[in-house]
């Protein structure tokens, strides 16, 4: 008896098709098409200095990206990062101009951001609350809090540790700031995991079906807590970045910065459905968005019109992607 | 002791002396429901041990405590003869339990590789996946039980048989001492069940406890060596298969014989075209169907997997967008081709997909029933919901809907009281032609008989019924007239007397 009966798969599409049909090569060709516009039609715009910087600003969505994609991935959604940004910025500048130590500041800072990450992970995953709901709460909570606690003025950096300043204007070789190797190496670390290790792999899982990724024998709670707690994180290294950048704790730090990320993440293709995207997909979307900016700007146009065109290209690339995917799914 | 089928050589001999699984005096309540009392399940190494009962039975339930996805309130499990605690799926994979849901639990994003090895990556060096040894083990394995599908394939884009395969095969990783399978057939074709079925021997043959539960007594009898029955969530009999016929296995599971499963109460089909269909074509399937259904009639379609026959109705109805072609309903045409003209002329379609396109399953029983005709219950545009209730209250009655209360949510009835809400949301609006898709599917003896009875008297009510079955004895049992598809095309339409399953098939083959 012949035990080959199903059907044969067809033989899939060429290698250049797949290819082409991967996410990431279609935005890293969108990208390449936005630095070579810009190239030829803003002044400045392709140099060295000038893309280094544009890597420089564009560190802190990179970072705190990895994390709101991850949630993302795993089903789930965390708007609370922009405020975390600036409440962090508190106990790290406090710290510090007390005991004159960035590694205490820092540590500080990271364990305000991993007690903000457990509440989060905590009511969403735990108390079944949903992600939007509390996230949006802790962001109030949070930017409320920081303005009971400073009011209008800000907490300047009095101490100026030298180690500190250098996350916002030092350069390796004089070269590539900083704080884009932060991001890069922590976006290379992520990445690996989401690809290559089985946490990653439960995180895809998770978010792209919970209920089979519990018959598999996953913690589909613990894995959403774990997520939120590296969100919470990740966006409290982009905060100690902002931190040095702007060199005080103020209030108005941050905000918007979680609309920013969430632009990006979505224009990188990962899915707020859940399961679906790549860390590599995000980093593109925030370079992709972060070129533009600076490339609308070096054109001499206003921030209001960069919002607009901003605004503009997340909706006509998520539409892309919608009707890629009915097509693929032939409805 | 372990058993994995990939490496067979490996397999330390079981001792066959000692059940692999002992459940005794299992209790299980819900709110409202007791769904086992007091059940006792005895799983022999080497042996096929068939689970059958009815709808509400309990099967589901017995096999969700196995499995860990839900806690037992009563009684005890034994593995290999020692005392186990299984509160999570977890703890039921480490003691390798495997069960392969009737439900598909994939991850549809996921290769078909990555779902085999979903339950525990291989890792290499330092805690790394390791990509290439799932890619080859999983190729060995489909070429070990000789199932053809490109590992690298992403799972969703598969027809769901080779999806209900790909579960299958995960359930033959890792070490495995008892398999269980619930529903295994019911979306497979008859190619793939036989591979299935050599799988199940091989499995047995290698000392693992297979579980297979199913509706089929020809199944059943086939590939069990004993069968254990339950009703209403009571143990009812366990024997070997030898000791059985068809009619005790029945008897057993319903605890009374069924005289007739297909019982005509209605009178001759009326004369009046309730619906006509001229020139039916659909981008991808459906090429020039014609044909008409009369008030009072059942007018069955008949077709192998991929004949066309979902795709027929979901056209019909204005679900789908067609190509060219007119559908009338009483007269009047299907214009614009949408599902809300549709409902508006009086055609609906019952779908075989009732979870994702049927059911709203969180939402209550009455919410669920009167969907279609709020309309008739709005007040000044808002629901009279005292009139909307009872007008439900009035189809649970008729129809013996077994629901604890209207605010049940309908995703905890039986698959047969879910088909009676869903009939009930369309008699409610007042339709002229109801089109239903495998109205059995999924649903089990006794109850089939009452939906086959609830058919009847659609039919009898005057409405026309075009009903989509690939059961054979459904169709010849309710059907006034058989129209046979292949490929797409409308093959044959014959009268129930000029038929028989012999020029059914050779039609349905073209």
């Amino acid at each position: 008896m012949s035990l080959a009966s199903t059907d044969t798969t067809k033989s899939g599409p060429s290698m250049l098709a797949r290819l082409v049909a991967r996410q990431e090569v279609a935005l890293l060709l969108c990208l390449i098409l936005v630095i070579a516009f810009f190239s030829f039609t803003a002044e400045n715009f392709f140099s060295v200095r000038n893309i280094t910087n544009v890597l420089g600003q564009a560190s802190l969505a990179l970072t705190a990206g990895i994390g709101c994609a991850i949630v993302f991935i795993s089903g789930e959604v965390d708007i609370s990062i922009g405020s975390l940004l600036a409440t962090i910025a508190l106990p790290l500048i406090i710290i510090m101009n007390d005991t004159n130590s960035l590694v205490l500041g820092i540590s500080g800072a990271l364990l305000f951001g991993l007690i903000i990450g457990v509440v989060n992970g905590y009511l969403t995953a735990y108390a079944g609350i949903n992600s939007l709901i509390v996230t949006l709460g802790t962001m109030f909570i949070m930017r409320g809090g920081v303005y009971l606690y400073t009011g209008q003025r800000a907490i300047p950096d009095d101490a100026a540790l030298d180690s500190f300043i250098a996350l916002s204007d030092g350069r390796l070789f004089n070269v590539v700031p900083y704080s884009a190797i932060i991001a890069i190496v922590l976006l290379a670390v992520f990445a690996y995991v989401m690809q290559h290790r089985p946490f990653g792999r439960q995180i895809y899982a998770v978010g792209g079906n919970p209920e089979v990724a519990r018959l598999a024998g996953y913690d589909v709670r613990r894995v959403k807590f774990i997520c939120f707690i590296i969100s919470a994180l990740l966006a409290t290294v982009a905060g100690i970045i902002l931190g040095a950048r702007v060199g005080s704790a103020q209030h108005t730090a941050g905000l918007n910065f979680e609309f920013q990320v969430v632009a990006a993440t979505v224009l990188g293709g990962v899915s707020l459905a859940g399961g679906i995207g790549s860390l590599t997909g995000m980093a593109l979307g925030v370079l992709i968005l972060q070129f533009l900016s600076n490339g609308l700007r070096g054109l001499g146009l206003p921030t209001e019109w960069q919002l607009v065109i901003t605004g503009m290209i997340i909706i006509a690339a998520v539409a892309f992607d919608e009707a890629k995917r009915r097509r693929a799914i032939g409805v | 002791m372990s058993v994995d089928f990939l490496h067979p050589d490996e397999t330390v001999a079981v001792d066959k002396s000692v059940p692999a699984l002992e459940m005794r005096g299992i209790g299980k309540r819900f709110p409202g429901v007791v769904a086992l009392d007091n059940v006792d399940l005895t799983l022999e190494p080497g042996k096929i041990h068939a689970l059958m009962g009815e709808n509400g039975a309990g099967k589901s339930t017995l096999i969700k405590i196995m499995a860990g996805v839900y806690g037992k309130d009563a009684g005890n499990i034994r593995l290999r003869g020692r005392e186990a605690d299984i509160k999570s799926p977890r703890d039921s994979l480490k003691e390798g339990i495997k069960v392969v849901f009737q439900e598909i639990a994939l991850i549809a994003e996921f290769s078909v590789a990555e779902n085999i090895f979903l339950e525990g990556y291989p890792t290499g060096k330092g805690g790394s996946i390791d990509w290439k040894k799932i890619r080859a083990d999983a190729a060995a394995l489909f070429r070990r039980i000789g199932f053809n599908v490109d590992p690298a394939a992403r799972t969703g884009s598969l027809p769901v048989s080779q999806q209900q395969m790909v579960e299958i095969a995960r359930a033959l990783v890792h070490e495995a001492r008892v398999v269980v399978m619930d529903e295994p057939t019911s979306s497979l074709t008859p190619n793939e069940v036989s591979l299935l079925f050599t799988v199940i021997r091989r499995l047995a043959a290698l000392g693992i406890a297979v579980l297979y539960v199913s509706h089929k007594l020809d199944e059943v009898f086939e590939i069990a060596d004993t069968v254990t029955v339950l009703r209403d969530g009571r143990h009812v009999s366990t024997r070997p298969i030898s000791e059985h016929t068809n009619d005790t296995l029945i008897q057993d599971m319903i605890g009374r014989r069924i005289e007739n499963l297909f019982p005509r109460k209605r009178g001759a089909p009326g004369s009046k075209v309730a619906l006509s269909v001229q020139g039916l074509s659909t981008a991808k399937k459906l090429k020039d169907v014609s044909f008409e259904a009369h008030a009072g009639e059942v007018l069955g379609f008949f077709g192998l997997m991929g004949a066309g026959r979902t795709e027929l109705a979901k056209a019909i109805v204005g679900f789908d967008p067609i190509t060219s072609g007119t559908i009338s309903v009483d007269g009047s045409p299907l214009l614009p081709h949408d599902t809300h003209t549709g409902v508006r002329l009086g055609i609906g379609l019952l779908t075989e997909d009732r979870k994702s396109e049927g059911l709203m399953g969180e939402l209550p029983v009455y919410q669920n029933a009167s969907l279609a005709s709020l309309g008739a219950f709005a007040r000044m545009g808002f629901v009279d919901k005292a009139s909307e209730r009872k007008a439900v209250q009035d189809y649970v009655d008729r129809f013996r809907i077994r629901t604890p209360s209207l605010f049940q949510q309908v995703k905890n009835l039986s698959g047969g009281n879910q088909q009676k809400v869903l009939i009930s949301r369309w008699l409610m609006r007042g339709l002229k032609v109801i089109v239903v898709d495998e109205p059995t599917r999924g649903i089990d003896v006794g109850a089939k008989s009452e939906i086959f009875a609830l058919i009847d008297r659609l039919a009898g009510e005057g409405l026309a019924v075009v009903m989509m079955t690939s059961e054979m004895p459904e169709l010849l049992g309710l059907a006034d007239r058989i129209a046979v598809m292949c490929e797409g095309r409308l093959t044959a339409i014959m009268s129930r007397d000029e038929a028989t399953q012999e020029n059914i098939l050779n039609a349905a083959i073209g």
